[in-house]
């Protein structure tokens, strides 16, 4: 009796694992880490759910979220030497160099990308490339721009009577203009322009629009950081970023978080920051907590436009002695362009999409603000290409060591311009 | 038969033994001597390197940056050892004093600090001394003439701030440590003490002090050797601000191992910590307890 119940039960227990097996067989799986937490987190997220429940019964993402910076390269650069890994991965364009030079990362060939119907002329020239190395080689498909803009109080700016028709800013442009600008602005306990002047890396980000703005090269091609006259270009675009915290236009040794509250809360008339804090005011204002509101481009203050930009992409590991195979790679690819077609709602993370058919749809013109500043994607400048520069390198350290004391008035500007240079030469090999 | 017995013994204590050698080999002693290997190269991160002698250290010679860090280091373990051992023998003789559950309530608020993860330390003590919107900043007013001071961002006040943050943090461990210490000293001594006439002062500098001193040199090694691997809360309160001017010694090796992919040079400089860290333990241990057998 207990024998036959026993036969019985082995027999339940192989069938459900046949067809467990043959099910999951009938399913490929992709396996996917990304850095994204926060709001970014919650979009991709119903990305990634509308993904699965589109292929059902083909593919499914199985995704987890780890830490951003720092600690996830890392992870991706121990697991891929090791064989172990996801099949795909965001990745930081501007951290790229790095990637290459530790062999993280798996070259995508032409051949693939048209099989999957991605094509270069679909981005913006100089994103495209920045995830390339310097033999033209493809390590990496971009998702979006992303970028700082200005952000700005229409009430407070119409009283001052800066604000044009259309309800956009007016007269910012030049240094004189976007000065004038600040000083009118800041009176009655209001200030012209809160920005995170403790955080090196938004000093970074300014520093390096303003910095091309006057066509100053950071890093050039013999390897040369700050060499001949972009030292004291560099030295004008500190100078400059000082004069708004000495004139009293910007708080000083303002916290992240705080810098935001100094806007929302009606204290300061303009905030230059990332388009990641877009969800920021759009959720506050429909809680009805802020006042009427938009974001432009950062104005031009020297020779012509350029504003930072950094760029999240796709990749796909190089998983040393277990490579993501042929048909995996395919797999991945398509999934790839899916999300690139689909990245409409990632803007509303308030990242500019990458993929150029999205930005120009009509669906994107509607959504505000973002195809305001979206011009921006067309003279954005990525960081320089090298594993010094790049989200949490030595170059972003730079920053928050030299140019951010330089603009709260604790070292001069040329001198931060100087030691920054020499430092960052230093430490190239 | 005596023989076999014995042979069985030793087997089974080998078998016994085995876990933990085993373990504190793989985890411990391979690691170790692998740390010193890779420093002698030129590795990356990951994978191995070229040989190249004594390069590493001759760079860490030169690096101001790692005598920065080396500096930082022994000036935090300054500001926030001997402070933590004081702090919490002066909170632990008041505790000690209190009875029932009183004393039980006022030692929970003391430790509690102790069991919060280093995150939400940085959190509450950020925003507190936040520049803008922090509470700390009225009573700061007051001494600076209504001038509000960003205390993480101001390089001398990094390392007092972090110090007075990481005091207040762990200070209830010490308390705990002193407060199992002067349990153990009989009251039987204070009474005879008494009897003869000693007063409060004298009973501590001649009872409870010498008695006591023990505990409180294994309060000064733990803190000694703890703070000295200071890293995360240094890390996180200069984070994006001038990270190289209150550098620390496992920051710069974070900084060249795992941001700049130096292996090699990273190995080198946990090796300087490694035998600064058992320099220093074993002279101040050695030091401390000749001073009690005296």
């Amino acid at each position: 009796m207990i024998k036959g119940m026993l036969k019985l039960a082995l027999a339940a227990t192989a069938l459900l694992t046949i067809s467990a097996v043959s099910v999951a067989q009938a399913k490929d799986t992709i396996v996917w880490w990304d850095f994204l937490g926060g709001g970014d987190g919650v979009r991709m997220k119903a990305l990634i759910d509308e993904f699965n429940k589109e292929h059902a019964d083909s593919v499914e993402i199985q995704a987890t979220t780890l830490d951003w910076g720092t600690p996830f390269y890392t992870k991706v650069q121990t697991s891929t030497a090791v064989g172990q890994g996801p099949d795909i991965m965001t990745y930081h364009e501007s951290r790229i160099p790095l990637g290459i030079s530790t062999g993280s990362l798996s070259v995508i060939t032409p051949d693939e990308m048209k099989a999957s119907g991605i094509q270069a002329s679909d981005f913006e020239p100089a994103n495209w490339k920045k995830a390339q190395d310097d033999k033209g080689n493809q390590y990496a498909i971009p998702l979006d721009i992303h970028s700082i803009i200005l952000y700005y109080n229409k009430t407070l700016l119409k009283n001052a009577g800066l604000l044009g028709d259309d309800g956009k800013p007016k007269g910012l442009d030049g240094v004189a203009n976007w000065d004038a600008a600040l000083a009118k602005l800041t009176a009655n306990g209001v200030v012209g322009l809160s920005v995170p002047t403790a955080d090196g890396a938004t000093m970074w980000r300014i520093f390096y629009t303003l910095l091309n703005q006057q066509d100053g090269v950071f890093l050039n091609k013999d390897g040369k950081f700050l060499d001949g006259d972009n030292l004291d270009k560099a030295t004008t675009a500190i100078t400059e970023m000082n004069k708004w915290v000495k004139s009293g236009w910007t708080p000083a040794q303002t916290e992240y978080p705080a810098s935001i509250a100094l806007f929302t809360s009606g204290k300061a008339a303009f905030h230059i920051n990332g388009v990641w804090e877009v969800p920021t005011m759009v959720d506050l204002q429909k809680k009805g907590q802020l006042f009427d509101w938009g974001a432009i481009q950062i104005p031009t203050l020297y020779a012509h436009p350029a504003t930072w930009a950094d760029s999240h992409s796709f990749a796909i590991p190089n998983r040393v002695g277990n490579l993501v195979d042929p048909a995996k790679r395919k797999l991945v690819l398509d999934t790839i362009h899916w999300f690139n077609v689909h990245s409409l709602s990632w803007a509303g993370g308030g990242h500019i999409p990458a993929y150029k058919p999205v930005r120009d749809s009509e669906d994107f013109k509607n959504l505000k603000p973002n195809s305001d500043y979206a011009g921006l994607a067309a003279t954005a400048v990525f960081d320089p290409v090298s594993t010094l520069a790049g989200v949490a390198s030595p170059v972003y350290d730079a920053a928050g060591n030299y140019i951010m004391p330089a603009m709260n008035g604790d070292m001069a500007p040329a001198d931060a311009a100087t030691q920054m240079r020499d430092d960052l030469q230093g430490q190239v090999k | 038969m005596i023989l076999k017995n014995k042979r069985s013994e030793y087997l089974a204590a080998a078998v016994l033994m085995a876990p933990f050698i085993i373990i504190y080999g793989v985890l411990f002693v391979y690691p170790t001597i692998k740390m010193v290997q890779i420093s002698f190269t030129d590795a990356p991160l990951i994978g191995d390197g070229k040989f190249n002698g004594i390069d590493n250290f001759v760079r860490l010679w030169k690096d101001r940056l790692f005598a920065t860090s080396i500096w930082d280091t022994f000036y935090f373990v300054i500001l926030s050892v001997i402070p933590s051992a004081v702090l919490g023998l002066i909170i632990a003789l008041g505790v000690n004093r209190l009875k029932g559950w009183v004393q039980s309530v006022v030692l929970a608020c003391f430790f509690l600090p102790y069991i919060l993860p280093v995150s939400v330390v940085f959190r509450i003590w950020s925003w507190m001394f936040d520049k803008d919107f922090g509470i700390a900043q009225y009573p700061i007013s007051l001494f600076t003439g209504g001038q509000h001071i960003s205390i993480f961002r101001t390089i001398p006040l990094f390392m007092p701030a972090v110090a007075s943050v990481t005091v207040w943090w762990l200070v209830g461990f010490n308390v705990l440590l002193f407060i199992a210490g002067l349990r153990n000293i009989s009251t039987e001594i204070y009474e005879a003490a008494s009897l003869d006439g000693a007063g409060r002062w004298t009973k501590f500098s001649q009872i409870t002090w010498p008695l006591i001193w023990p505990v409180t040199v294994l309060v000064l090694t733990i803190q000694l050797i703890l703070q000295l691997k200071i890293f995360d809360q240094v890390y996180l309160f200069a984070n994006g601000g001038r990270t190289d001017a209150t550098i620390v010694m496992v920051q710069y090796i974070y900084k060249q191992a795992f941001q700049s992919n130096h292996g090699g040079l990273g190995a080198a400089a946990s090796l300087c910590l490694f035998l600064i860290i058992i320099i220093f333990s074993v002279l101040q241990f050695q030091l401390l307890r000749t001073r009690d057998s005296k």
